[in-house]
This record gives C-alpha cells, sequence and structure tokens, in this order.
C-alpha cells in the first residue's frame, strides 16, 4: 500500500485539478445576474441536463451507502433500485409545466413557484427553512462519504477531516465563482466517470473474488440465506418490515420528484424537449446502482469484515490486489458521486434561502443577492461539514429522514399546478401540518403504526388537512388560478 | 397507437411498477433462485420494471414527437407545445 500511495495521490490531485477546471471555465459563458447564477440563463441542453439529473441524484449515498446496505442488510438495499424510476416518469408532465411557469413569471426557486399562486411571506419562508432542514444532513452525508473515501485509500494518512475540507474546498470554488453553470458541467464530467467505474469494478470484483454474480449469489445463499429475503435486514440485523420497506420506496419516489435542487433544473432547461428526454433516459443511470450493490454483495462472504458497512467498498478495493492506477481511479469515481450531488446542494440550498428566505423580507439588489448566496454557500457548507465529523447514523439513515420533509412539498405544489379550487390557507395548514407530522415521528420512531415511513404519516395528515381547509375557504381569483394552472 | 393512448399506458406502467415493488405485489416474486442473468430474481424483477419504464416513455416521447410534427395539438395535458410558427406573427 505504502509504494502505491504516491500513485494514487497523483490520480485524486489530477481528478481534483481536472473538476476544478471544468467547474471555473465553465461559468465564464453565464450571466452576471441571478437568472445566470441560479438558473444558468435557461440555456442547459440535453447532455448536461441528463448529468445533472443523473449525477446530482447518484450520490456519496448510492455509491458507498448503497453498497453498505447490501453488505450488511442484504435485499432491503433493493429499495434503493426501486425509487428513482418511478420518481421521475411524473417529470414528464411536470417539468416542462414547471418550466413555463418559470418563464412566464420569472421563477428559479420552487417556492417561488409556489407563493406565486398562493400569495404568501411565510410560505416562502416556511419553504426555505424545511428546505434548509433536509438539505444539511444531505449535505453532511456527502461530505462525510468523501472524507471517508480518501481516509479509506491512503490508509489513514489524509484523515476524514482533511480529506472532506479538501473535497469540498474544491466544491466550494467553483460554486462561488460559476454558479449553476459549474454544477451542470463538473456533474457531467464526474457523471461519466463515476458511470465508467462503477460497472467496470461492479462486474470484476465478483469475478475476481467468486468467479462471477452467479456462483457468488449461490454461495451467498447458502451462507446467509436471509439476505436475500425481502424485505432483508434492519439496521440492527432483525428482519425488516414489509410495512417500511414500501413506504420507503413511495416516500423516496415522491422526495424525489421534489427535490429542490432537481425541481429548480427545470428551470435551467434550455426548451420543454430538453427536459422530456431527460426524463426518458433517465432509467438509464438508475441501472448503475446494480454494480454498485454488486459490489456490496461482494463484501458478505469476504473473511475480514469493514468497521462500517459504509466503508465495504473502499475496504474491499484495497484487499483486492488492484493496480494502485486503479484504486486511484475508483477513488475519483467515488468522490465524483459525493461532489457531483454536494455542489447541486449547497448552490440550491444558498439560492433558496435567498430567493425565498430573504428576497420577500428585505428586497435586495440582483448584485446584492449574488453576494449573499455566495456568503451561504459558505455557510451551509461549514455547518454540514461541522455535523459531517461527528456524525455516527449511516448514510441512507439521514437521507431517508430528508426525504420524509421534502416529499411535503408533493400536495403543495401539485395543488399550484393543477388544482383550482385549492387556497393559499390550505397550503399553508397542510405543509405545516404533514412536516409537523413527519418530524414527529422521525423523533418517536417507535409510535409509527406497522413501521410505516413518517413521511407518508405526513402526507396521511397532509393532505387531508388541504382539501379541507382549501374548500373552507374563498375560491382565488379566476384569472390568477387560469395562469397557473392552463400552461 | 396515439399519445393520449401511450400516456395513459404510460400512466398504468408505473401504477403497476409501484404495485410490483411494493408490498403485497413483491411478495410474489420473493425467491431469489433460481438467478436472472446471475442475479436474484428480485433484483432482477425490479431491473425489469426499470427497463419497461424507460421502453413506455421512449415510446411516449416519440408518440409525442409524432403528433406535434403532424400539426396536431397535443391536448390539456398541462404543456402543450406551441405549433412550430404559431408563436412568430
Amino acid at each position: 500500500m505504502s509504494d502505491s500511495f504516491g500513485l494514487i495521490s497523483v490520480v485524486i490531485f489530477g481528478y481534483l485539478a481536472a473538476t476544478l477546471a471544468v467547474g471555473l471555465v465553465a461559468g465564464r459563458r453565464a450571466s452576471k445576474s441571478v437568472q445566470g447564477y441560479v438558473a444558468g440563463d435557461r440555456d442547459f441542453g440535453l447532455l448536461v441536463m441528463y448529468f445533472i439529473t443523473g449525477a446530482s441524484v447518484f450520490s456519496a449515498f448510492a455509491f458507498l451507502g448503497g453498497p453498505g446496505w447490501a453488505y450488511s442488510r442484504g435485499a432491503a438495499a433493493f429499495y434503493i433500485l426501486s425509487y428513482g424510476a418511478l420518481g421521475m416518469a411524473p417529470w414528464y408532465a411536470l417539468g416542462p409545466k414547471a418550466a413555463a411557469l418559470g418563464r412566464r413569471f420569472g421563477f428559479v426557486t420552487q417556492a417561488q413557484l409556489l407563493t406565486g399562486r398562493f400569495p404568501s411571506k411565510g410560505l416562502s419562508a416556511l419553504m426555505a427553512a424545511l428546505t434548509l432542514a433536509a438539505f444539511v444532513p444531505y449535505v453532511t452525508i456527502q461530505i462525510r462519504g468523501a472524507g471517508i473515501v480518501i481516509e479509506a485509500v491512503t490508509d489513514g494518512r489524509i484523515p476524514l477531516w482533511a480529506g472532506g475540507a479538501l473535497a469540498y474546498g474544491v466544491v466550494m470554488l467553483y460554486v462561488l465563482a460559476s454558479g449553476v453553470s459549474a454544477v451542470g458541467w463538473t456533474n457531467t464530467f464526474q457523471g461519466v466517470f463515476m458511470l465508467a467505474i462503477a460497472w467496470t469494478l461492479g462486474l470484476y470484483l465478483p469475478y475476481k473474488l467468486y468467479g462471477g454474480t452467479g456462483p457468488m449469489f449461490e454461495q451467498i445463499l447458502d451462507a446467509r440465506p436471509e439476505l436475500l429475503a425481502l424485505p432483508g435486514l434492519d439496521s440492527a440485523g432483525e428482519p425488516w418490515s414489509w410495512g417500511a420497506y414500501s413506504t420507503s420506496i413511495l416516500v423516496s419516489a415522491i422526495g424525489f420528484t421534489m427535490l429542490p435542487h432537481l425541481f429548480m433544473k427545470a428551470f435551467t432547461a434550455r426548451d420543454d424537449r430538453t427536459i422530456r428526454r431527460t426524463v426518458v433516459l433517465f432509467p438509464t443511470f438508475q441501472l448503475f446502482l446494480i454494480p454498485v450493490f454488486l459490489i456490496g454483495f461482494a463484501g458478505v462472504l469476504f473473511p475480514e469484515a469493514p468497521d462500517q458497512p459504509d466503508f465495504v467498498l473502499p475496504f474491499l478495493i484495497l484487499r483486492t490486489d488492484l493496480p494502485a492506477l486503479v484504486v486511484g481511479l475508483f477513488c475519483a469515481g467515488a468522490l465524483s458521486a459525493s461532489m457531483s450531488t454536494g455542489d447541486a446542494l449547497l448552490h440550491a440550498g444558498a439560492s433558496v434561502v435567498v430567493e425565498d428566505g430573504v428576497q420577500p423580507f428585505r428586497p435586495l439588489s440582483d448584485k446584492a443577492r449574488r453576494v449573499l448566496m455566495r456568503v451561504l454557500v459558505v455557510a451551509v457548507g461549514g455547518t454540514a461539514y461541522g455535523f459531517a465529523l461527528n456524525e455516527n447514523s449511516s448514510l441512507v439513515d439521514l437521507l431517508l429522514a430528508s426525504y420524509g420533509i421534502v416529499c411535503q412539498f408533493m400536495p403543495s405544489l401539485l395543488a399550484a399546478m393543477y388544482w383550482r379550487r385549492a387556497t393559499t390557507a390550505g397550503v399553508a395548514s397542510g405543509l405545516v401540518a404533514g412536516s409537523a407530522t413527519a418530524v414527529f415521528f422521525f423523533l418517536y420512531p417507535g409510535l409509527k403504526p406497522l413501521g410505516l415511513h413518517e413521511g407518508v404519516l405526513g402526507l396521511l395528515v397532509h393532505v387531508p388537512v388541504l382539501l379541507a381547509v382549501s374548500r373552507l375557504g374563498k375560491p382565488q381569483d379566476r384569472d390568477h388560478v387560469e395562469s397557473f394552472v392552463r400552461v | 397507437m396515439s399519445y393520449p393512448v401511450w400516456r395513459r399506458v404510460a400512466w398504468c406502467c408505473h401504477l403497476l411498477f409501484a404495485l410490483a415493488v411494493t408490498w403485497p405485489g413483491q411478495t410474489l416474486v420473493n425467491a431469489p433462485a433460481p438467478f436472472v442473468l446471475g442475479l436474484p430474481r428480485q433484483m432482477a424483477w425490479v431491473a425489469a420494471w426499470i427497463v419497461a419504464s424507460l421502453l413506455v416513455m421512449w415510446r411516449l416521447d416519440a408518440a409525442r414527437n409524432r403528433q406535434v410534427a403532424h400539426g396536431a395539438d397535443v391536448g390539456r395535458d398541462g404543456n402543450a407545445t406551441p405549433r412550430a410558427g404559431s408563436d412568430v406573427g
């Protein structure tokens, strides 16, 4: 390991330098305005849109948490495979509609669309606060993931805190300089990289260790049959419940549709056709989880065990006598996964706080908003970095918690775009009731009926409140409603 | 098939997808063996649905483009595209 350390570091630093260069160059085309910084002047083509959706979804969570789950919880990991294509399909209709509203009214965030239809400063601030609450754990995961990879591959020479700081220092630089254009183009570069690495290693490792995926699964079936029976195991190694497995899929699919950093990308597309094609092609990205799971399963019968399941991927790679160049490339692939999501989150989080949390209360000039967004990129990144240093729960658990909050956006946004009778009071009370329910069951998981995910429980309260309060109130002005519903 | 028909097919396909990978649909396919292409059967089952989603969305989009190319109105699906030239002048 010690001889190869030099080569591995060269590959990693080369990768970081290339990413930085792509990110900095990308921003030179965008206009110096909020619309340029947040929505890329609404000029992203198919290639960039494909990778910005794919790569910002496939994060450190997919690259490290996915194999970690396959390794420790077996078939439970299949839920991760199930939800992406389901969550993306509604975008075929939603995306172009949101984009048309964005062009008509100048929206660059989700909350602007919502408060455009339902004027309320409180609603805007609530959306900003919920987005931030969902994003901080999500960015924490990414920073931790980057730190884990660098620490494992350098054999602890670069500890987690330094590795996370290094990778996210690069991310900050290009997000600060170039905004969403940097996110788009670096994601394209990083997406190609991680797809290639995942497929290569996912097929190679089972072959090298067991002689193929079939023989690997036969041996697992003999030795640990419980790992291959759905719904798999929970984090304590006990059988997971079907209620939890099924609702995790539903919440993730809904949350996925509503993820602010993805939703906002509807406002970046050049035209509707680009959005539709991105949706059509998305399942090809989803299949990339298969090799990632194979890597996790390859660790099940490996004689040694990593300290934490999330480390299983780098752990295996270091113990299978791969050439140092491949290890370095893998490391860069995993960093890609972490950074391509982290940059989108930091950028979207800062944009949302300024556009939805500050602007409605204290209007600022275009220039002041861009400065404030950059300050917030650093603040959000710094906070998440602080959490990343002392975090004990698994990557997937953190992610599921933030999806529980994000999926509460769905009834509100569907009401804004499709339901004529919805009122501001109805949407606001639904959102408050749903989020409060989700947070309550997250804090007291013992009270959850049938192990259902707190996001679904939140929706069960949210939707009736939205319907009832809207029906009781006075309908909105007809022309106003039609300008949102008939697009 | 026309675009409205494909739209219905797409809705049904994803509804079935959701039912097939959650309880109780997924319990119908819960034995890992026999393997499919070297993968446990449940995993191949989910992968097959993803491929089905890809194919249906691809045909849906093709049908939509055909319809738009013929100058027909794509209907009130919430995102009608103006016909070529209709926004000029």
